[in-house]
């Protein structure tokens, strides 16, 4: 899958009419969308507009009341093994990083690998290396996550997430709780990630990320995708109203 | 608790745990079913438990008002205690300290029997059971009420005391008007604990014959031969009461936490 | 009046003798009460369901009740119902247990809760399996977080053992009536007794008192 941006392999995310509720409140209404093997699609809109939602829905973090899910070759909803089997092929970059704070660097990136995949400890440590060097903080391997920036520390959630090889990556805003001068250091290395040809959707408030490495922009809001289009088509000529005003507002 | 996404995920897991329960349940009750001496179970009487009432009643009133004395006597002397141990003089500190840390550490039973025999052994007074019980009680009510006012106290942030010597407010003005009033919503909660907390341990002044609830059941109970109807009427008296208590802190609790936003 | 210390020169092996007893009936009660609370706690953890009402009812109604209301009932009322023997020790050993693991189902179940979400959903979005998801992720951290709460029940354990003195059990507080009633020196021994008691709890309270505040400093930052 190194085709690389632009040419496009086959669909391996597809949501029919997907409806989730919480209570009786709807975070999404008959959402359909479609991503195909190698694309990098953002995920932009105002807070509460349901991105965080849906990107859950694609690992079965959040059930779906309505409407299935195809990720590779699952159906969602699905049974807990399904599920556990998707989930090791999709890897997912949490807003807060979320790493393990009673775990070591080391064991933070091992744990699944090892667990989940039957790695013997050398192997899971071997690639826990290779990763981090791949990140840039190699030399941060026997360190406790309370001991690194919050830079170190969400590229280090990456490495995780890469640890198990996966073929799609889910990222929620994944500069959003960083001090502006870390951001950078982690919109690299995503970048670089999208450059190897991993699939992707990045929910985002960087826009000129966005726009320079995104194939397609999404903008969800009321839990809908209102647009879909390529980044130079959502950024120059806004379609919708909601649209417009979001981007108004932000840029 | 782990959440696989709704649907299935509720299914998979309850089955697992349910057959787990579902084992320790049944394993109990087979057990129980076994070695219950049913007879003996239908012809308990609970009429005793009516025709005792009136001495079961005076008992809990005697409950109740140890608990009030534990309460009332407690948070006097744990305000006191804890305002000493703010002060400069360092001797007076260690001597709160020593107290706190000496009833907390120590069972109460043992501070009961103690002061029963002890003084009047050294001062030659002679006090009843039920002085010596409320002596004890109040005693270690004062010595864990300190600890909770201190903690509340020391709760304040330092720039309201700084705040207050900045104006040169008298000490009373500035112990009633500035440090207690934040430190009391702090202490409410775990102070409606403690005040349960003494509910239950008075029972334990049964030991000495203290006329509360635990004793006049023993008693009763020695007359009538009747055990398991007046210990489970007891303990049912205790369980309803402490829940409604506890239950009423909570709601506490929540006002408490909702008036903070 | 004298402190008649040649009393406690004389008789002390049968204070340490109660001293055993206390321990050994508090080891048993905590590993009983360790087992059967956590079934208590996983079954309050469900939320909702038969087990997790029974639970609700166990828990409650063990916190609730005074420890000596308790011994006294497993003491006088349990044997007739089962139409069994039951020693004044095992007594003593059962009611300490219902006593114990309805507090500790409590502290398990807030340790349990304390783990962050996020934690649980990192494993989870990584397909760690859940086996390894409890034992890695949850219970690790769950055990360092409630350590504080578990040394200090274990001193209000300790301090409950003092009331099987009531019905008979020959551990230290009992000792110490018996040997102040026969000798008359009753000052003597219950103050020895104290001190005993204040050296095995006091230590346990500190650290208890320590971890929590280490715990809190370390939460807040
Ligand atoms: N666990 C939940 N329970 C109830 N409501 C939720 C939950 N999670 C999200 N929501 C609601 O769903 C909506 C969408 O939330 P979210 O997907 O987090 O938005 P976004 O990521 O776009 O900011 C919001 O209104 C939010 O309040
Ligand atoms: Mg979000």
């Amino acid at each position: 899958m190194t085709e690389g941006r632009g040419k496009r392999g086959q669909t391996v995310v597809r949501c029919v009419e997907v409806t989730k509720r919480f209570g009786s409140f709807e975070a999404l209404r008959k959402v359909s969308v479609e991503v195909r093997a190698g694309e990098v699609v953002c995920i932009i809109g105002p807070s509460g507009g349901g991105k965080s939602t849906f990107l859950r829905t694609l690992n079965g973090l959040e059930s779906i009341e309505e409407g299935e899910i195809h990720v590779l070759d699952v159906r969602l909803p699905a049974g807990k093994r399904e599920i556990e089997r998707l989930r090791r092929e999709v890897g997912m970059v949490f807003q807060s990083f979320n790493l393990f704070l009673h775990m070591s660097v080391r064991a933070n990136l091992t744990l699944a690998p090892t667990t989940a995949l039957g790695l013997s400890k050398a192997e899971a440590n071997e690639r826990a290396k290779r990763l981090l060097t791949r990140v840039g903080i190699e030399e941060q391997i026997d360190k406790y996550p309370g001991q690194l920036s919050g830079g170190q520390q969400q590229r280090v959630a990456i490495a995780r997430a890469l640890a198990m090889e996966p073929k799609i990556m889910l990222f929620d805003e994944p500069t959003s709780s960083l001090d502006p001068e870390m951001v950078n250091e982690v919109l690299d290395v995503i970048r670089g990630l999208a450059e190897s040809g991993m699939t992707m959707l990045v929910v985002t408030h960087e826009m000129g990320f966005a726009r320079e490495v995104a194939d397609r922009v999404l903008f969800i809001t009321d839990g809908q995708i209102l647009v879909d289009a390529p980044p130079a088509e959502f950024f120059g000529r806004p379609t919708d109203e909601r649209q417009a005003a979001f981007l108004s507002k932000i840029l | 608790m782990l959440g696989y996404g709704g649907q299935t995920e509720s299914h998979d897991r309850t089955w697992g745990q349910n057959a787990l329960f579902a084992a320790f349940a049944i394993g109990l009750a087979g057990l129980l079913a076994y070695q219950v001496n049913w007879e003996l179970i239908g012809s308990l009487d609970f009429s005793v438990v009516w025709e005792y009432r009136l001495p079961l009643l005076k008992g809990l009133g005697t409950t109740l008002f140890l608990t009030a004395i534990a309460g009332v006597l407690g948070i006097f002397f744990g305000t006191i205690l804890a305002i000493l141990s703010q002060s400069p003089f360092a001797p007076l500190r260690w001597a709160v300290v020593a107290y706190v840390e000496v009833f907390r550490n120590t069972p109460l039973l043992v501070q009961l029997i103690w002061l029963h025999f002890a003084l009047p052994a050294f001062t030659g007074i002679n006090t009843t059971a039920l002085e010596s019980g409320i002596l004890a009680i109040t005693l270690q009510a004062g010595a864990y009420f300190t600890e909770i006012v201190r903690a509340g106290i020391e709760a304040v942030p330092k720039g309201q005391w700084e705040a207050a010597y900045a104006l040169g407010l008298p000490d009373w003005t500035r112990w009633t008007r500035v440090i207690l009033p934040p430190a009391l919503r702090i202490m409410i909660p775990p102070l409606v604990n403690l005040i349960i907390s003494f509910f239950k341990a008075s029972a334990i002044l049964s030991i000495l014959q203290v006329s509360e609830l635990m004793t006049v059941t023993n008693r009763i109970s020695n007359v009538t031969f009747k055990p398991i109807e007046l210990f489970t009427a007891t303990a049912a008296i205790y369980f309803v009461l402490g829940y409604i208590m506890s239950q009423a802190t909570l709601r506490i609790e929540r006002v408490l936490q909702r008036s903070q936003r | 009046m004298r402190f008649e210390t040649h009393q406690l020169a004389q008789h002390y092996p049968l204070l340490f003798e109660g001293l055993r007893i206390t321990l050994t009936i508090c080891a048993l009660s905590l590993a009983f009460g360790i087992v059967i609370g956590l079934v208590a706690c996983f079954g309050k953890l469900r939320e909702r369901g038969i087990a997790y009402r029974i639970a609700v009812i166990y828990i409650d109604f063990f916190r609730t009740i005074p420890e000596v209301v308790l011994i006294f009932w497993v003491y006088s009322c349990l044997p007739l119902m089962l139409s069994l023997r039951i020693s004044a020790e095992a007594s003593g050993v059962i009611a300490l247990t219902l006593f114990a693991s309805a507090y500790l189902a409590e502290i398990f179940r807030a340790g349990i809760l304390a783990v962050p979400r996020g934690q649980i959903e990192a494993a989870l979005a990584l397909g760690v399996p859940s086996l390894h998801i409890w034992i890695r992720v949850i219970l690790q951290p769950a055990i360092r977080r409630m350590m504080p709460a578990l040394v200090s029940f274990l001193t209000e354990l300790i301090k409950a053992t003092s009331l099987l003195s009531a019905i008979g059990v020959a551990e230290m507080a009992y000792q110490a009536s018996v040997l102040g009633s026969k000798t008359f020196a009753y000052v003597e021994f219950l103050s020895a007794i104290g001190v005993l008691y204040f050296i095995i709890i006091f230590p346990l309270s500190i650290y208890a008192r320590r971890a929590e505040r280490r715990l809190v400093s370390r939460t807040a930052n």
